[in-house]
Order: C-alpha cells, then sequence, then structure tokens
C-alpha cells in the first residue's frame, strides 16, 4: 500500500535540501570550511554505518539508503566550528552513527538524537577545538590546509557571540556597552528559519515543536530580560544567536527521539526552548541547545504517556 | 451536506473510475459452491444430500443457533457434492460446501406467507421471515441483520449506509442508482419494524446520480437523504453516526447501544427482496475493478458463483495478479480467482503483481496518528504489539482501532501497521483467555487445599469434642455412683441405728 506521499528516505533527503540555505549563509560569511566538514562528515557517517551494520550481520544497502546518517552527519558537521580539524568530525560522526544509532538497534530505536550526541560527546572531549571558531571568510586553500592541519594558516579566531558575550557580562560589563549583533549569526539563522517554513509547508516536520521551541525561548529570555536588562539579552536576540534556528527546526523536531502526541510536542519543545536559555545564561557551556535536546530527550517517553490524545467513543 | 465531524481519516479518490456506474446482470453460473459457514456464524449442518434436486432459495443448511442464518440454494438443480473447498479467507482455509450444479432453469421456491402487507404483520414475525432469508450485513462484517433488529425496539434513528466502505468500490452507488424505489420501500419497512421515528439515507458527495435518484423516488418526510464528505473511513457505523448525528457512540459499544440502527444499502435491498418479493438472498452486487482489468464495472452475481465468472467479464490482462476480497484497504488477500462469492464480498481486486516496498523501520513520524479516524497512536501501538507487550497495547487502546488501515496507507516507511493490530489483539485475546484458565484452575487447587486443611481442622475438632463428651459422661457417672453408695451407705447406718435402738 502507498499514499503516494514521501517515504522514509525521501523525507531524510527533503530536511536536507532545507538545511542548504542556512549552509549557504554559513558559506558566505565563513567560507569552505563549512562545505569541507559537510563532506567529511557524510564519507565518515557511511563508513561507519556500512562497518557497524556487516558486523551486525544486517544488509548495507537498504539501511544506508534512508538517508538518516547522512543528515546525521550534516548536522553535526553544521554544528561544529567551521576550521575544527578533520579528526573533530569524524570522531564525532563515528560516535554519533555508532553510539548514538546503531548501538540501540538503529533509526528509530535511539532514544537520544545522534547529531547532537555526538555534539555534547565532542565538546565535553575537545572544548578548546569546539570553542574555537574561525571569523572571517576563508577561502577553499586555506580551509583545506586548517583543517588537514597542512600547513600553519593565518586565520582570525576567536569565541562565538555567545560566548563573548558571556564572557563581557561575567567581567560586568553592562549589556548597552556591548556589540550584541552578530550578522553572520543572524543571517545564518534566518536561512534555517527558512528552510524549517518550508519544511513546515511540506509537511514533514509539524508546527507544534518549533513553535514551541521559539515560545520556550522567547519567554524564558523574556522573563529574565524583565527582571534585569543589564546583565541579560533581549528575548529576540537569544533567538538569533547560536543554533535557534537550526535547533527549533531541524534538530528538535528529528521524530524518533522527540515526543510522538500533537500535545507532547508542545510540552517536548516549549522545555527544549527553557532549558536553551538556562544553560545559555547559567551554564558553563556557550549554547545549550545540545544539552537541552539531549535532557529532554530522555522525558520523552514520560511526556508521552502523559499526553495520550482522546481516543474515539473514550 | 455534513461537515468533517471526526479528525483524521484520508482523502483516496477512485482510482480506477468509470464514466457510467451501472450493474451488469451476469448470466446464471454453471455451478455454484456455498460454504457452510460464512463469517460470523456457526457451522451449519447440511439438510440436503449428494444428488438431491433442489430449488433456487431453497434452504440447504442450518443449525439451531439463533446467531446463524440458514444457507439457500442460489441456483436451482441438483447437489452434486458436499465436501472440502477454497473459501476467501485471509488464512487460505478450505471448509466444507455445497456444490450444486444449475439446471438452467432458476426455479424458486414458492413464498408461502407473502408479507406484501407488511404493516400489517407483527415486528417479529418480519425479523423471523429476514432471519429466513439469510441476510448479514453486506457492507463487509457480515453480522447477522436479524440480531441488530431484534434490538431495536428503542431505536430513534436508522441510518443507511450508502457511502462506500473503501475507494474503488462501486457496488452501493449502483445498486442505490438502479434500484432506488426498492431502497426507499425497504427504509419504509425498516421503519415499521424498529418503529424508528426517522431515517437517514447517507451518500458521499461524489455519488450525485445516486443521490438524485434516491431524492427523486422518496415522498416518504421521514426518510431524508444526507451528503456526507468523501473520505476513507466514513463509512465506518461509529464514524458515521458521528458525522451525521454528531453523536459519540461509547468506546466497546455498537450504534445499537445508543437507540440507533444503521445498516447498508444493499442490507436494505435485500430486506425488501425478502419481505415485499418473498425472495431469500441469493445474490448480490460486486464490483470489479484494479489494475489488473481494462473494464471495472459492477456484475450482480449469484452468490457462490466463482471469482472468475465475472472477473472474467472484465477483460482482465495476461499478466499475473493479486486477488483481493473487499477493498484495497480493509480487504483480503486470496490465493485464487477459484474461490466462491460470498454475502460480504463487496468488491474483487486485480492487481497486476508489482514487487512490493519493503518495511523500514518506524521513526515516529506521527502521520498514522494524524491519520488515525478514533484518535489512536498507531506508533506507539507499533512499538508495544512488536514487542508483544499486548497489556500495554490496550493501556493504549488497541482494541478500538477499527482496522482502516489509514495508518498503514500514510506509513513512509510502509510498515503493515493494521497487520501489526489484529495480531495484537489476537496475541492478546489468546494469553488472557490463558491467563484465565491458569486462575481458575489455581483457584480450584487453592480451595482444595483450603477445603482439606478444613475438613482436617473439623475432624480433630469433632474428635475432641467426643472425647470430652465421653470424660464429662464418665465423670457425671462416676459422680452418680458416688451418690448412691453415699445414700446406701446412709441407709445402711440408719438400719444400723434403728437395730440398735
Amino acid at each position: 500500500m502507498n499514499s503516494g506521499e514521501l517515504n522514509t528516505s525521501q523525507v531524510m533527503r527533503q530536511v536536507i535540501y532545507a538545511l542548504g540555505l542556512g549552509v549557504g549563509a554559513s558559506f558566505y560569511f565563513f567560507g569552505w570550511g563549512v562545505l569541507i566538514q559537510i563532506v567529511l562528515g557524510i564519507v565518515t557517517a557511511l563508513v561507519s554505518e556500512s562497518v557497524f551494520l556487516s558486523f551486525r550481520g544486517l544488509p548495507v544497502k537498504p539501511t544506508i539508503a534512508d538517508g538518516s546518517a547522512i543528515l546525521t552527519a550534516i548536522l553535526l558537521a553544521i554544528s561544529i566550528p567551521t576550521m575544527a580539524p578533520w579528526w573533530i568530525i569524524v570522531v564525532g560522526v563515528t560516535f554519533a552513527i555508532i553510539f548514538g544509532k546503531q548501538i540501540y538497534g538503529g533509526l528509530g530505536n535511539n532514544p537520544f538524537n545522534p547529531a547532537m550526541l555526538g555534539y555534547a560527546f565532542l565538546l565535553i572531549s575537545y572544548p578548546l577545538q569546539m570553542t574555537t571558531w574561525g571569523s572571517d571568510y576563508v577561502n577553499i586553500e586555506q580551509s583545506i590546509n586548517a583543517i588537514f592541519n597542512i600547513s600553519s594558516v593565518d586565520i582570525l579566531t576567536g569565541a562565538t557571540k555567545l560566548d563573548e558575550v558571556k564572557m563581557q557580562i561575567s567581567l560586568g560589563t553592562h549589556i548597552e556597552n556591548l556589540d550584541i549583533y552578530s550578522l553572520s549569526q543572524s543571517w545564518i539563522n534566518a536561512g534555517f528559519l527558512v528552510g524549517g517554513l518550508y519544511l513546515l509547508i511540506r509537511k514533514i516536520i509539524y508546527w507544534q515543536i518549533p513553535t514551541a521551541f521559539i515560545l520556550g525561548i522567547f519567554a524564558t529570555a523574556g522573563l529574565l530580560f524583565l527582571i534585569d536588562d543589564n546583565i541579560y539579552l533581549p528575548p529576540q536576540l537569544h533567538l538569533m544567536l547560536g543554533a535557534s534556528m537550526l535547533g527549533a527546526f531541524f534538530i528538535a523536531t528529528d521524530p524518533v527521539s522527540s515526543s510522538t502526541t500533537p500535545k507532547g510536542r508542545l510540552i517536548y519543545g516549549f522545555l527544549i526552548g527553557m532549558l536553551v536559555v538556562i544553560i545559555r545564561v547559567f551554564g558553563g557551556y556557550p549554547d545549550g541547545v545540545a544539552f537541552a535536546v539531549l535532557l529532554i530527550n530522555i522525558a520523552v517517553p514520560l511526556i508521552d504517556s502523559y499526553t495520550k490524545p482522546k481516543v474515539f467513543g473514550k | 451536506m455534513y461537515s468533517d465531524l471526526y479528525k483524521g481519516g484520508v482523502f483516496i479518490s477512485n482510482p480506477y473510475p468509470i464514466d457510467d456506474v451501472g450493474i451488469k446482470k451476469t448470466t446464471l453460473p454453471n455451478k455454484v459452491i456455498l460454504p457452510l459457514n460464512e463469517r460470523m456464524t456457526e457451522k451449519a449442518t447440511p439438510c440436503v444430500k449428494v444428488g438431491d434436486l433442489v430449488l433456487t432459495g431453497q434452504v440447504i443448511a442450518s443449525n439451531d443457533d439463533f446467531n446463524s442464518v440458514p444457507i439457500h440454494a442460489t441456483v436451482s438443480g441438483q447437489v452434486t457434492a458436499i465436501d472440502d473447498h477454497l473459501i476467501p479467507h485471509k488464512s487460505g482455509f478450505k471448509t466444507q460446501c455445497i456444490t450444486i450444479q444449475s439446471d438452467g432453469k432458476d426455479e424458486w421456491v414458492k413464498d408461502e406467507n407473502s408479507t406484501k402487507d407488511y404493516w400489517k404483520y407483527p415486528q417479529s414475525l418480519l425479523i423471523e421471515k429476514i432471519h429466513y432469508a439469510g441476510i448479514v450485513g453486506m457492507g463487509g462484517a457480515g453480522f447477522p441483520t436479524h440480531i441488530k433488529l431484534g434490538l431495536s425496539q428503542n431505536c430513534s434513528t436508522i441510518i443507511v449506509n450508502g457511502t462506500e466502505c473503501e475507494p474503488g468500490i462501486m457496488c452501493d452507488d449502483a445498486l442505490m442508482q438502479n434500484y432506488p424505489s426498492q431502497v426507499i420501500k425497504g427504509v419504509e419497512i425498516l421503519l415499521h419494524i424498529c418503529g424508528a421515528e426517522r431515517a437517514i439515507i447517507a451518500i458521499e458527495n461524489d455519488k450525485p446520480d445516486a443521490y438524485n435518484s434516491l431524492l427523486i423516488n422518496n415522498n416518504n418526510d421521514r426518510i431524508s437523504i444526507a451528503h456526507v464528505p468523501t473520505k476513507y473511513t466514513s463509512g465506518s457505523e461509529k464514524l458515521l453516526t458521528k458525522t451525521i448525528l454528531d453523536k459519540e457512540i461509547p468506546s466497546g459499544d455498537f450504534a445499537i447501544d445508543v437507540g440507533i440502527v444503521c445498516l447498508n444499502v444493499a442490507t436494505v435491498k435485500a430486506i425488501f427482496d425478502i419481505i415485499i418479493e418473498g425472495k431469500p438472498l441469493v445474490s448480490r452486487i460486486v464490483t470489479v475493478t484494479g489494475s489488473g482489468v481494462s473494464k471495472p464495472y459492477n456484475y450482480e452475481a449469484r452468490l457462490g458463483s466463482s471469482f472468475e465468472d465475472i472477473v472474467s467479464l472484465s477483460s482482465p490482462n495476461k499478466l499475473k495478479h493479486d486477488v483481493r476480497m473487499g477493498g484495497m484497504m480493509m480487504g483480503i488477500d486470496v490465493p485464487s480467482t477459484d474461490v466462491p462469492i460470498s454475502k460480504t464480498c463487496n468488491c474483487i481486486f486485480i492487481n497486476n503483481r508489482v514487487a512490493k516496498d519493503t518495511a523500514r523501520e518506524c521513526i515516529r513520524c506521527g502521520s498514522c496518528n494524524q491519520a488515525c479516524p478514533v484518535g489512536l497512536l498507531p506508533q506507539q501501538l507499533y512499538w508495544y504489539s512488536k514487542s508483544e507487550k499486548t497489556d500495554k497495547a490496550v493501556e493504549y487502546s488497541l482494541f478500538d482501532c477499527i482496522e482502516c488501515a489509514c495508518c498503514s496507507y500514510v506509513c513512509p516507511s510502509n510498515i503493515p501497521l493494521v497487520e501489526y493490530f489484529s495480531f495484537a489483539k489476537a496475541l492478546h485475546r489468546n494469553t488472557s483467555e490463558e491467563k484465565r484458565k491458569a486462575n481458575i484452575a489455581r483457584e480450584r487447587f487453592e480451595y482444595r487445599e483450603f477445603r482439606l486443611e478444613r475438613n482436617k481442622t473439623e475432624r480433630a475438632q469433632m474428635m475432641e469434642a467426643k472425647k470430652k463428651a465421653i470424660k464429662e459422661k464418665m465423670a457425671k457417672e462416676k459422680s452418680q455412683k458416688d451418690k448412691i453408695t453415699k445414700a446406701m451407705e446412709r441407709v445402711n447406718t440408719n438400719k444400723k441405728n434403728k437395730i440398735n435402738e
């Protein structure tokens, strides 16, 4: 039986296409790094999944063809610094595929978002490499040199905007004296926002998670901003910084690890949005999307069992 | 027109539409094969022998069970065999069937007690006659109609289901276009039997011709004709009631429990045939469609004639086919076209055999939950059915699943969800039956232990009591003896004293 609608691998492909705009924005501002990371990530994902599947004695081709490993690789590749050394993405994707997905029995059985599990693993294990971001456009030659460590390249590096702001605030600087706007990050976020809207229109993702996610960020950040606008960023900035839009439309919406009931999706999204801000503001890490998603992934079975929809006639 | 009153369901247009939805009457089959147990009924005992001559409409098998209906000869001729034959069943069962070779004359039994003036007869008599006619729900479920009508005393509304069960099926549409006055008359008979205030005939809005022909023929102001949206699963009793009356039949109940009698149009036509014409149910309208035939059409065929008899009229191509009885959603695959047409066979799908797309892993996308018309979470039910945790599946309302297959239809991973659910239902029924039996056995054992123990203590108490009684008796006897000896002593001393004096 087939409804003529998209099948699972077509869904994955659509999600990959929708990432295009955000990736394009990243390319425009930071150069070739992002594309090299994506290629490295995809190759690693295909190799590690094939190897693991053959260890498990399962057919390789149909599973690879579902596109989920490729999507995981891309999501992780665009989350790490564009100039991170090559082994970062290789280690991260391998971990994500094997320990984030295959070890639970493959696609559909993983309780955690594999890409975010890989990200969290990298951030904890290699904090230096994971928080050093390039801050300028880098051409292809320089990118290859930097990523593969062929020769030392003079690239302007620094912390992300969120990191920088946090540091300044902790030093006692008032927000009004800080340059809190980041053109590149706003454009990248806008790119993911448009891609996400495309997925919504195609009905590939449901509106509940992104809406609640954004609402969660806005409400939590707004509350803090009302309490003290000297040390807390305005809520609209939280939305356009870091991985907010990527998280709202592409990461939290991973169907496998997210809540599956309509009401549950609202709760799930909102809690993640809330945690993102709390981790950003009070936590030790610059961005909170990965940890927030993983933490609320744990709560999914509980959320689902309390949000069963009304059954006809009951 | 009625609006969409339940969430979920899927919109599917007829995949093989035709221009004029008519009925072709088929020639008499050479032979018919009539199974002794149709769905939902107990096996009937034949009351004819091989070699007997029978008339069309003659009862050839029946049993005493009130829940089953008699089986009639559907052609006149000679009984040539009573043996096992393949029937259209999910599991490819063989069952005992009566084979009748037609004599080509089609001589009917006489209707001895005409009920043409049905309003003069009591309800119970008419229901008995419907029972005799072998009428069951012809929409697909095959529930005996006389049982439904027997429960209809407090019924307020009759819903006549003229929504085609599933996309692709056209037999009800054809029936309403060809027999509108019979359908209306049938509804009037039903109004009399059930004593209902009104009847509503529900027709999907993509069947204007059927709607109009019924409208023209309807002069009864207690009967109304309603357009409902062409959405799949609207034909289900519960969802149709919701659509038309905005009434939600409680989980586990049937329409009859809330005072509604819901019958398929073909069933209503069959009621007309027996009450007015005196003809038991011997034929039905069947749609033949699918990618394997070039001329999808409806045929009025005798029950028991083979699928092949009517499939051959629809110009099947020469490719390999998959044969399916019923619709594309809820139908069942049958091994070949060499199976007899049953009362519930509304459609035969002949599809070119194509390589099946394999199922992938569930990614919990939730499409199934959006499509489910009864608000279940098929993605969770799938999880628990697959791992055979049926208790958990029941907690997620497994038994409210109407097996409409909307979830399987929309699943992007192509998982045959409904097959998992019907398996889980059967598994749960089995295990709870086993559990029930084990519980009874355990209770019996425990009671036996208790009884033995009780007997023991009772006996011990009795012995104790007896011992005590004997002791008491002995003590009493002793004291009496003592008293006697004392008295004797007293007498003796008195005597002595007197002598001494």
